[in-house]
């Protein structure tokens, strides 16, 4: 059953990332206009014979059928292409990219969800009508603020309070583990506060959830230590919430990372989006866009089976 | 009143001054948006700046208000086609099932593979950066979105007594439909429309933060935040202001939206 | 002390993983971080057209045969002296002895003529071939000395060819090798390049000029948020912002431990029109625009009051440059443009739209113009483009007007002629005009200055109210330095050249 259950998901992404290819590959075509003109357009000498040479470097002088085989066979091969500027393998540059991309989100991830498990305890504790408001619009506050305006905002602060502090840029983890986490430390929270406030809310009503439960009285009245108990048990109630938003917050970070990387200087992905589409180098973008969107489907279809993994009712 | 009711008013106030101040934008803004005086530039909140002036002397309130209903307005026409374009597909998918419905949803999965602001940064990229272009990115990405909304719900709808006892009766398709089964969907819709509605105010945001939205001199929130950054250190009001515009716009929105499943949907309550 | 050794620990597995990593190398090595705001594109000094990809490489990894100083004036480089053929025809340039390029291999009048070669071959299609069309041949006599023969006599030659970057021999007819891994001569030498991340460069141990470069390298960190630039000064991590605005100069003024260095740019700032369509092809429609603009006001909102307005010739260029006062339409007078538009048979008010760089300070001198030409008779419509397709739309003269800036240069001739000539390479305003041409055309095979003189003050009157460019302002260019960095010269060309001069004091 589960097998079958299990076979059943593995088509259903195969043909989702399939289709993903369709539409990214026909992203590129969809451009009004010659493209390659305008791939060019920054270039100051453009001749037709330049014009011929990258349509047929990029093969868009065969057929639309011919071209999207040829495309996705190279690609299964591992061959995502060449940027148009620096000659350069495309996979090369995304993942160059790639890693501070994946420190920052990393790190949100863990800030948000690391302080998200105290504050839910303490939201917990603060019971009945107001505080139960005050809860509410903090944490709609939380999720709603606009990550790069945060980001502005600190290092405005920062400017003013603590002027001679060096926690902007970035370096490797690898180079300076600790300037890097000092310097990831403001773009991490700015990102990962909607995070915050969306998982303590989770915590929150697992942890009254939990309180309410019969054992706990029970446990309560024979004198045993609740707290324990009650931070276990609610954890674990608060862990399928978790988990479902976890495929959710992943593209949440993505779309967020790519604005706040630009406000810190993170040479990330979002910079190498920005910059693909500043200087219309397609190949790169369609091969980034195409990835990307291939590693968002895969963690879904990963939270999917941890979802299954947790939760056996999902099975039935 | 309990406290969970007063939230829901409190919210629903505040959503409705913040339409009412930008359906009247060029009545109650003080100045014309785009109105230079290079002589008061980059001016202080006072009393007659109640928000200060940016890089060219544009009163930042105007701007503010003239920016919000942008940013309404964008935020509004894509929920609305999403809703409109992903409802009728999910109505679709529920009544005629089978086929039809595998095809849709499938279809509908392959958008949803897509992170949200990749896919708006893609469309914006192919069709080039403009106040609608915006628009039309945020419907691409909210149509699925509706579409397996309205697709569960309007399951079980269409299986309850009271429907089939409609086509026993003779209705067309498109009468049951829109007669029976939309209005027992409202509650879901109103919720959804209103968190969505929350979230594209800060895509729109976002994207013209990038310059990928809105151009100027029309005023864009996400885009005075963008342009105020440059002058951070010598005027941070106009960059400060508009954040917090965009973030009360979005609060308000949230805000109604969680109140209204917590009163609509008490089942719900407490989830995120 | 258990920590310092884990962390030593960290380093040793660092430099493990990571033999490349730079960032970890002895503390005494003195790395100048210098912030910039955008990402070159591609290092190769003949195809390059960014400015942000000059500014990383001229005068630091490449050099040409002659260099120009902090006064815009010619000063030997890679040819220590030079003579000129009294017919003007003839430039034999003598190399200095024992130098080498960053690969090693000596530097030798073979080089040169190569690097021409490749500066006008087909295949590279460099946009400074122009620069050589008057060349005829080009000669090694010996490994040090390089003969020139014209066609005819070029006064601008040595600073037009003489400033082109040389590159060994071998890179002739590579065309990719140079975009990513230079090749020059210079102070300093190419290191790694990490895109979006910086360009680190460093120390050219076997550099011609003894006593340069004083730092072990220079790292230009790219890093696009202008707060995150100033703040970085400001608290020490880096160490320079070059060629900065005003705006962001008045950001950083005052800061401890900061200071600024300043210069009036050759760069300016203009809007220029298409002459081969309505309403601009009338040259009554050119001068209203000109008296419509009020180029204080400009100044004031779009470059924080820190610049002066120009004619046709930047003020920096004091040899040259007539001053404003001797154009009449400069005055600003919104009336006047009004009457002139009635006199050229146009109604108010005249629709164009601009086509609009997308740089900063030039969107912000584009709103404060269309605001100033609406009261005078135009509706402006601002086009905020992409750089891309606002590049296409240039060069294909496909625009009523465009505001945009431009380098400029230190010869006359350079700028005028293959601006405003008909016909010249970047004419894209389809400008022409009869007498202009005759002037520019006898102006070039002069080779007395006062005769030069005469002719390009004529050329300033014609140009600057009637010609194609309404030349708005010529910007105060800044560079932020700690204030332990010394040895710095800001050049008007925006050239980083003095960096193999400057030093950080402990």
């Amino acid at each position: 059953m589960l097998r079958r259950l299990l076979l059943a998901r593995l088509l259903d992404l195969a043909v989702v990332l399939a289709s993903v290819s369709v539409i990214v590959f026909a992203m590129i075509r969809l451009i009004p206009g010659d493209a390659v003109a305008i791939m060019l357009g920054a270039n100051t000498e453009v001749t037709p014979d330049k014009i011929a040479a990258l349509r047929a470097q990029i093969g868009l002088d065969q057929p639309i059928s011919v071209q999207y085989l040829g495309w996705i066979s190279k690609v299964l091969h591992g061959d995502l292409g060449t940027s148009l500027w620096t000659g350069k393998p495309v996979l090369d540059e995304i993942v160059l990219h790639l890693w501070p991309t994946l420190q920052l989100t990393v790190l949100a991830l863990v800030v948000g969800a690391g302080l998200a498990v105290p504050a839910g305890c303490v939201m917990a504790r603060l019971r009945g009508g107001v505080a139960d408001a005050a809860m509410r619009v903090a944490t709609v506050a939380g999720l709603t603020i606009p990550s790069f305006w945060l980001g502005i905002v600190m290092i405005l602060l920062l400017a003013m309070l603590a002027p001679s502090l060096q926690l902007l840029g970035y370096v490797p983890f690898w180079q300076d583990p600790l300037g890097c986490l000092s310097r990831l430390a403001l773009p991490a929270f700015a990102l990962g506060l909607p995070i915050l406030a969306n998982l303590s809310r989770l915590v929150r009503s697992a942890m009254l959830d939990a309180l309410g439960q019969d054992y706990i009285r029970t446990a309560r009245a024979k004198g045993v230590p609740e707290r324990g108990i009650v931070y276990r048990h609610a954890l674990r109630n608060a862990l399928i919430p978790f988990v479902t938003s976890v495929g959710i917050m992943t593209g949440y970070l993505l779309g967020g990372a790519i604005v706040v990387e630009q406000v810190f200087a993170i040479p990330g992905l979002g910079r190498l989006i920005l910059g693909a589409i500043a200087e219309r180098n397609y190949p790169l973008l369609q091969a980034t866009i195409l990835l990307v969107t291939m590693g968002f489907v895969v963690v879904n279809f990963v939270v999917d089976l941890l979802y299954l993994a947790i939760d056996p009712r999902v099975r039935a | 009143m309990t406290a969970g009711r007063r939230l829901l008013w409190f919210a629903l106030a505040l959503v409705v001054a913040q339409v009412l101040v930008t359906v009247f934008a060029g009545v109650i803004a003080p100045y014309d948006p785009v109105g230079q005086d290079i002589l008061a530039r980059m001016k202080g909140p006072s009393a007659a700046h109640w928000l200060g002036t940016d890089q060219f002397g544009r009163d930042v309130l105007s701007r503010i208000i003239h920016g919000s209903r942008t940013s309404l307005l964008v935020s509004a026409a894509a929920v609305l086609a999403a809703l409109v374009a992903g409802g009728t597909l999910g109505l679709v998918a529920a009544f005629y099932r089978g086929w039809t419905d595998r095809l849709v949803m499938r279809a509908m999965d392959v958008l949803f593979a897509f992170p949200v602001m990749l896919l708006a940064i893609g469309v914006v990229a192919v069709l080039g950066p403009r106040t609608e272009t915006a628009a039309i990115a945020i419907a691409v990405v909210y149509t699925p979105i509706f579409a397996r909304l309205l697709r569960g719900p309007a399951l079980v709808v269409c299986e309850s007594d009271y429907v089939t006892g409609a086509r026993a009766a003779g209705a067309g398709d498109g009468r049951i439909i829109f007669l029976h089964v939309l209005p027992n969907l409202a509650s879901v819709v109103l919720v959804q429309t209103s968190l969505l509605l929350s979230a594209a105010i800060l895509v729109e945001a976002s994207l013209s933060f990038l310059g990928l939205g809105t151009q100027p001199p029309t005023p864009s929130l996400g885009l005075m935040l963008a342009d105020g950054r440059n002058f951070l250190m010598l005027a941070p009001w106009p960059a400060v202001f508009a954040g917090l515009a965009i973030l009360l716009l979005a609060f308000g929105l949230n805000l109604l939206g969680d109140a209204l499943r917590d009163t609509l949907d008490p089942r719900l309550r407490g989830q995120p | 002390m258990a920590r310092i050794s884990f962390r030593a620990l960290l380093m040793a597995g660092a430099l493990a993983l990571a033999p490349v990593a730079v960032g970890s190398v002895a503390a005494q090595a003195q790395v100048l971080e210098v912030a910039v705001d955008a990402s070159p594109v591609g290092l190769d000094p003949h195809r390059a057209t960014a400015f942000s990809t000059f500014q990383i490489i001229s005068g630091t990894i490449y050099e040409g045969l002659v260099a120009v100083d902090k006064d815009l004036r010619v000063k030997p480089g890679l040819a220590e002296s030079w003579t000129v053929s009294p017919d003007g025809k003839t430039y034999t340039f003598k190399l200095r002895a024992g130098m080498t390029f960053h690969d090693g291999s000596k530097v030798e009048a073979a080089d040169v003529v190569s690097t021409f070669n490749r500066v006008l071959s087909k295949d590279i299609a460099s946009p400074l071939a122009s620069r050589l069309a008057v060349l005829e041949k080009a000669e090694a006599a010996d490994p040090l000395t390089l003969v020139l023969t014209l066609k005819e006599p070029s006064a601008p030659l040595l600073i037009s060819a003489g400033t082109i970057a040389i590159v060994p021999r071998s890179m002739e007819a590579e065309k990719e090798a140079l975009q990513r891994a230079p090749i020059g001569t210079g102070p300093f030498k190419f290191k790694e390049w990490q895109p979006n991340g910086f360009v680190l460069l460093e120390k050219n141990a076997a550099y011609w000029r003894s006593g340069a470069p004083k730092l072990d390298g220079v790292k230009f960190n790219i890093v696009p948020e202008s707060a995150t630039r100033q703040v970085g000064l400001s608290s020490g991590q880096y160490s320079m912002l070059p060629n900065i605005d005003a705006a962001t100069a008045l950001q950083v003024k005052g800061k401890p431990g900061v200071k600024l260095d300043e210069t009036l740019e050759l760069a300016y700032s203009f809007v220029g029109v298409n002459t081969s369509r309505p309403p601009f092809d009338n040259v009554k429609v050119r001068q209203a625009v000109n008296y419509a603009l009020n180029r204080q006001e400009i100044i004031a909102a779009a470059l924080f009051g820190a610049g002066v307005p120009g004619g046709p010739l930047s003020p920096a260029l004091k040899d040259w440059a007539l001053p404003v006062a001797d154009f009449a339409c400069y005055k600003h007078d919104p009336a006047k443009a009004q009457a002139l538009l009635k006199e050229a048979g146009f109604t108010a008010p005249v629709a164009i739209t601009i086509n609009v760089l997308p740089r900063q300070d030039i969107r912000d001198m584009a709103q404060v113009v269309q605001a100033q030409l609406n009261k005078a008779g135009f509706k402006v419509e601002l086009k905020n483009q992409e750089l891309g397709q606002f590049i296409q739309d240039w060069r294909n003269s496909n625009f009523d007007m465009f505001a945009s800036t431009n380098a400029g240069s230190p010869d006359p001739d350079d700028y005028f002629f293959r601006t405003f000539r008909t016909g010249g390479s970047t004419n894209v305003f389809k400008y022409s005009d009869t007498k202009l041409d005759g002037l520019l055309d006898s102006a070039r095979a002069m080779q007395s200055q006062p005769e030069r003189k005469k002719a390009y003050d004529e050329a300033q009157r014609i140009l600057a109210c009637d010609g194609p460019i309404m030349h708005v302002a010529y910007g105060q260019l800044f560079t932020g330095l700690r204030a332990n960095v010394t040895g710095f010269e800001i050049i008007a060309n925006r050239s980083l050249s003095s960096l193999g001069d400057v030093a950080v004091v402990k």
